[in-house]
């Protein structure tokens, strides 16, 4: 079964992510009348769109079936697709991190740093985190009664949290920023490094190299300095690691510092800056949400269900298959789309409205199966102490304009809160 | 059984903690439920893991 051609465009377009409602109403039609189809969007190889909960937690368990790395582990164009294989020797990918890698490498890799990211380690960081959330708080309240709480707020808090973590200096966050948004925001003229909309063309897969290449050369140094003198941070680990005995493949280590300072704060910003703009517009769940401060872990879960910072990933079928009475053929390509799978109303109550005590809430914002976030507990951490350092010294809180998320279909989140406020 | 007795086991994949004596409500395991007595074909809340790749652990 073939997609409307109208859908698969619209699925593919980072405007109708940015604009929320289009790209919705795309997968409410979908998950009711081809919830498992396939999309030929014009310039794109065809793909499969996976629309439902429970089709996307399947496909993501099984990852010996289902691979990231034989093709590329996002949407791509066949143009952009033609360009990286031509630069990368035949890959498909412009780095080589834990989302592109499946087993037995994988797993070997997400052991390197997994004790830092375990509850129980990130737990010893509480004290340091409160410390640095306070701060951006009192910052916040210096603004007076108006700030934008994306980019003054919530891009910048978990930003400092991922880079003391990888041992980054301050002084250097603004370029890890920056680079973060021209990778993830290619298709946003706002924010990609040339200031065109040019994701999927030759323009773009130079530009995003050319990203790439700027956060390698950073941390070729980064990696001399943690061989030299290795510290407690992720940053020496990465660059004393060992696979099997042997130090890491140099182009791998570079790819999971750039996947650390990437994912390791932007989707945390995203989920913050849309959870308060969901607050702002449900003020009944705020006042709910100060009245109980018990709920913040449901606000919190919430915020990330309704967020769904990474939009897609893309699998590759190992082998002939079928999956929710559709024949997959070895080699095809499948789109799991989470931001469907979370508004699946075969799986959530009202799934379009927000609600700070919604129980159950498993969602798949972080993904399933072996390939799960692997910042998920410091993400949540991140976000209950701003949120209980936050709501006891609010007193008011409103959207002060419209706010605007980023273009983009892959990792996509507001660039912009602007909010008008009250707190001590 | 003393409530010193209960333990806390963890999924090797995703790091999630189940803890006995806090049970994990969410997935319908009251506070108390021994890791004994959860059925064999439970699987990780976060990932899928199987019940089988978990670790006990002491925190």
């Amino acid at each position: 079964m073939r997609i409307d051609q109208d859908i698969a465009e619209t699925i593919v377009s980072p405007k109708a992510y940015a604009a929320g409602t289009p790209i919705d109403d795309a997968f409410k039609i979908l998950r009711k009348e081809a919830p498992f189809a396939i999309a030929e969007p014009k310039g794109i190889d065809p793909f499969w769109v996976v629309t439902k909960f429970d089709d996307i937690q399947l496909i993501e368990r099984q990852n010996d079936l289902f691979h990231n790395g034989d093709r590329s582990a996002v949407l791509t164009t066949i143009e952009a697709d033609k360009m990286v294989r031509e630069m990368m020797g035949g890959s498909p990918h412009l780095v080589r991190s834990l989302v592109q890698m499946d087993n037995p490498d994988h797993m070997a890799y997400r052991r390197l740093t997994q004790a830092w990211f375990l509850p129980q380690n990130i737990k010893k960081l509480e004290p340091r985190i409160r410390e640095i959330a306070r701060s951006f708080l009192d910052r916040m309240a210096a603004f007076g009664t108006e700030c934008d709480f994306a980019r003054d707020v919530a891009f910048l808090y978990p930003l400092h949290v991922i880079m003391e973590i990888l041992g980054v200096p301050e002084s250097d966050e603004p370029k890890m920023l920056k680079l973060t948004q021209e990778l993830f925001g290619a298709a946003d003229p706002e924010l990609s490094r040339s200031g065109d909309a040019e994701q999927g063309t030759e323009a773009g897969v130079n530009s995003i190299a050319e990203t790439v290449g700027e956060f390698i050369e950073y941390f070729n140094a980064i990696t001399e300095d943690r061989r030299a003198n290795p510290r407690d941070d992720v940053s020496s680990v990465i660059a004393n690691g060992q696979i099997n005995g042997e130090p890491l493949d140099h182009f791998a280590a570079m790819s999971y510092y750039i996947i650390a300072a990437t994912a390791g704060h932007d989707t945390t910003s995203n989920t913050t800056a849309e959870g308060l703009w969901a607050l702002c517009n449900h003020q009944d769940e705020l006042a709910k949400l100060k009245a109980d401060p018990s709920l913040i872990n449901g606000h919190i879960e919430e915020s990330i269900r309704w967020t769904t910072a990474v939009k897609h990933f893309m699998r590759t079928a190992t082998e002939d298959t079928e999956v929710a009475g559709q024949k997959i053929a070895k080699g095809d390509w499948l789109m799991l789309c989470y931001q469907s799978g979370n508004r699946d109303e075969d799986h959530f109550d009202d799934p379009f409205t927000y609600k700070v005590d919604r129980t159950p809430n498993k969602h798949v914002a972080f993904g399933y199966g072996a390939h799960v976030c692997l910042g998920q507990h410091l993400a949540r951490m991140e976000m209950r102490i701003l949120w209980e350092e936050l709501l006891p010294r609010l007193e008011s809180i409103e959207l002060n304009g419209t706010p605007k998320r980023m273009e983009s279909s892959f990792v996509c989140g507001p660039k912009s809160v602007p909010i008008k406020f009250k707190m001590n | 059984m003393a409530e010193t007795d209960f333990k806390t086991w963890q999924c090797r994949t995703c790091g999630y903690i189940y803890d006995e004596a806090e049970g994990d409500p969410t997935e319908g395991l009251a506070p108390g439920t021994r890791w004994a007595d959860i059925a064999d074909d439970w699987v990780c809340p976060l990932c899928g893991t199987p019940k089988s790749d978990f670790d006990m652990i002491e925190l």
